[in-house]
């Protein structure tokens, strides 16, 4: 069933993940769907593929390791599920089985950040830190739906391993017309452009970046959003010129530990190129287990919020280095 | 997908044949252990010395030439700590030289490591190392052959100790839920952990009940008698059959010198020169008992 779809509306990523893998299990024969017991989005393809479809129950461990088995005798398998879990319980495997020997096996799965109302037990939130960590990973986090579907495509001709992180999946807002963005893996998208500050993000934040963009453009000022939803490799390039472009101001926006993410791998690369900025902040949540509440209630009261993303911005464009 | 000459001409080796390899497995092993600086995980390598043996020479139907065929039977090893003891079966099966071995064991880029690892050293079919991953890898590659129609056996080589690995369950209820009969684990029950004896640390028992319990096919033998290593190659099911198969083989940590039998302190080590021709002596003397 091809996806339908409405710029600027709301779409489940998790559906264009079932439907991009039942097309692509038609062109691959050698690809595997796997997953310990999250296969709601999966029926399409384990309907039309059953005898490459596998649902282990709940065994995150043996999941991934089993992914690991089939790459070696040279399939395609993609391990679909909760990041926390798989993040976490599986990390060994992930980083043992499948990292060490680069094999070809794509982990996606759903609740990277404050998303869901689960609590921290299924919060994804160390993630990227540990996933950034593993020599031969790529790492993604996505926010637009219809970019999983691509990512995903790209990914099968890749030789190694890719992480996809993705919110909750079900209520995506669509944020870029099909065709008008250049998404390859390890190149950032500028979601917006502007010259008086670049605010940095992935995955679920940058509508709420775009969102705080549009507030500042009410005052004149003109922010430059960047989708820096590869992670590792990161887009050294763009973070560089931006520096350049964007008068040395920066914020970087995640749902994920302030720490450890995103914002540290662009610290990394400012600090390494030795680029000069005016200004840096960084908003995401702060060392804490978060508490239970709705998405939005959570990013507030953690400080990363929209409210909060555009003092940062005003903050960021008016400080005197 | 038209490659299939891993048809082996001529007889099969005999049980007398196979005890004189697994003989000269443990020679080399003593050799290596005594050449080497660096410890070796020589308990488990003389453990499983027989296990090996009646793989590489006998159960698995696989080609040193021809490494990357199809139908071969795959073995992975998840008691990747014994890498030097199948290193040296491959050997002598004919994939490697052991002078290549010996010569460079755990030197700076080797391909012979202590653990192995199947990138540096093609023909290994998977890396390992950490317990409990070998079985889910495994898994993994009977899944695949079935979805394949391929018809060859994935057989994986356990220690006992390392069952106490929860992923090791975990991949043990997927593949009798997969019905996977292409999928062989040896578990090489030497009853020992590094620091410890199992059962009094962490009682496995009753071992083969678990198994069973499980859903898997159990055969329990004698690790160390070649003709039952056979027999219980012999009997295993045909690869469409529709149950896993786990072959218990009850064995002795150190096997084949008195002195490291069942004793703690010989899970790894080095041997120094008094020490190699001390184990040499006592590895010739049990061939002199066994063959009166």
């Amino acid at each position: 069933m091809p996806v339908t779809f409405t710029f600027g509306e709301f779409l489940g990523a998790r559906s264009v993940i079932g439907t991009t893998l039942a097309e692509l299990g038609e062109e691959l024969p050698n690809l595997w769907v796997l997953t310990p017991d999250i296969g709601a989005t999966l029926v399409e393809f384990r309907d039309k593929f059953p005898e490459r479809f596998l649902d282990v129950g709940l065994s995150e461990q043996a999941c991934v390791g089993i992914s690991a088995g089939l790459a070696y005798d040279g399939n395609i398998p993609v391990v679909s599920g909760m990041l926390p879990f798989l993040s976490m319980r599986a990390l060994e495997q992930i980083r043992t089985d499948v990292c060490y020997p680069n094999l070809p096996v794509k982990i996606i799965g759903t609740h990277g950040g404050l998303v869901g109302n689960g609590g921290s037990t299924h919060y994804a939130v160390e993630d990227l830190t540990l996933m950034g960590a593993l020599t031969n990973m790529t790492v993604t986090s996505i926010g637009d739906p219809l970019m999983v579907g691509e990512v995903l495509r790209q990914s099968m001709s890749m030789t190694g391993p890719i992480y996809i992180r993705l919110a909750v999946g079900k209520k995506d807002k669509v944020l870029y017309e099909p065709g008008t963005k250049d998404i390859r893996i390890g190149k950032g998208i500028i979601a917006r452009e502007g010259t008086d500050a670049t605010i940095f993000t992935h995955g679920t934040t940058v509508a709420q970046a775009l969102d705080a963009a549009d507030e500042l453009a009410k005052d004149g000022r003109s922010i430059r959003v960047v989708d820096m939803w590869t992670l590792k490799p990161i887009d050294e390039e763009l973070i560089i010129r931006s520096a350049a472009e964007t008068d040395g101001r920066f914020i970087v926006l995640e749902d994920h530990l302030a720490y450890g993410g995103l914002a540290t791998r662009i610290a990394d690369v400012v600090t390494d190129n030795g680029v000069h900025l005016k200004a840096f902040e960084r908003l995401g949540i702060p060392q804490v287990y978060a508490g239970f509440g709705e998405d939005e209630q959570l990013r507030d009261k953690h400080g990363y919020g929209l409210e909060a993303t555009v003092a940062a911005l005003r903050r960021v464009i008016a400080a005197q280095p | 997908m038209v490659r299939q000459s891993l048809v082996v001409e001529g007889e099969r080796p005999s049980v007398a044949q196979l005890e004189d390899l697994a003989f000269e497995l443990r020679q080399k092993l003593l050799h290596l252990c005594g050449t080497y600086e660096g410890a070796v995980h020589i308990g488990g390598d003389l453990s499983s010395a027989d296990i090996f043996t009646a793989l590489f020479e006998y159960g698995l139907t696989v080609d040193p030439t021809d490494i990357t065929n199809p139908s071969r039977d795959r073995f992975v090893l998840s008691k990747g700590h014994a890498a030097v003891a199948m290193y040296i079966a491959m050997a002598i099966r004919g994939f490697f030289s052991y002078d290549g071995i010996v010569d460079t064991y755990g030197q700076l880029d080797s391909a012979y490591g202590m653990h192995p690892c199947k990138v540096q050293l093609p023909g290994v079919e998977a890396s390992t190392g950490s317990l409990g991953h070998g079985l889910p890898l495994a898994v993994g590659m009977a899944l695949s052959a079935r979805g394949r129609g391929e018809t060859h056996r994935v057989v994986t080589l356990m220690g006992d100790g390392e069952t106490g690995e929860g992923s090791v369950w975990e991949a043990a209820l997927v593949a009798n839920s997969n019905k996977l009969g292409n999928l062989v684990a040896f578990i090489d029950r030497n009853r020992q952990l590094m620091t410890s004896f199992d059962e009094e640390r962490v009682v496995l028992e009753p071992y083969p009940d678990k198994w069973a319990a499980f859903g898997w096919n159990v055969i329990h033998i004698d690790g160390h008698d070649m003709g039952a290593l056979v027999g219980a190659i012999d009997q295993l099911p045909a690869t469409d059959s529709d149950k896993p198969t786990v072959v218990i083989c009850e064995t002795v940590k150190g096997k084949g010198v008195d002195f490291m039998e069942r004793n703690l302190a010989w899970h790894a080590g080095s041997l120094g020169a008094a020490d190699l021709e001390r184990a040499m002596a006592a590895l010739s003397a049990t061939r002199v008992k066994e063959s009166v």
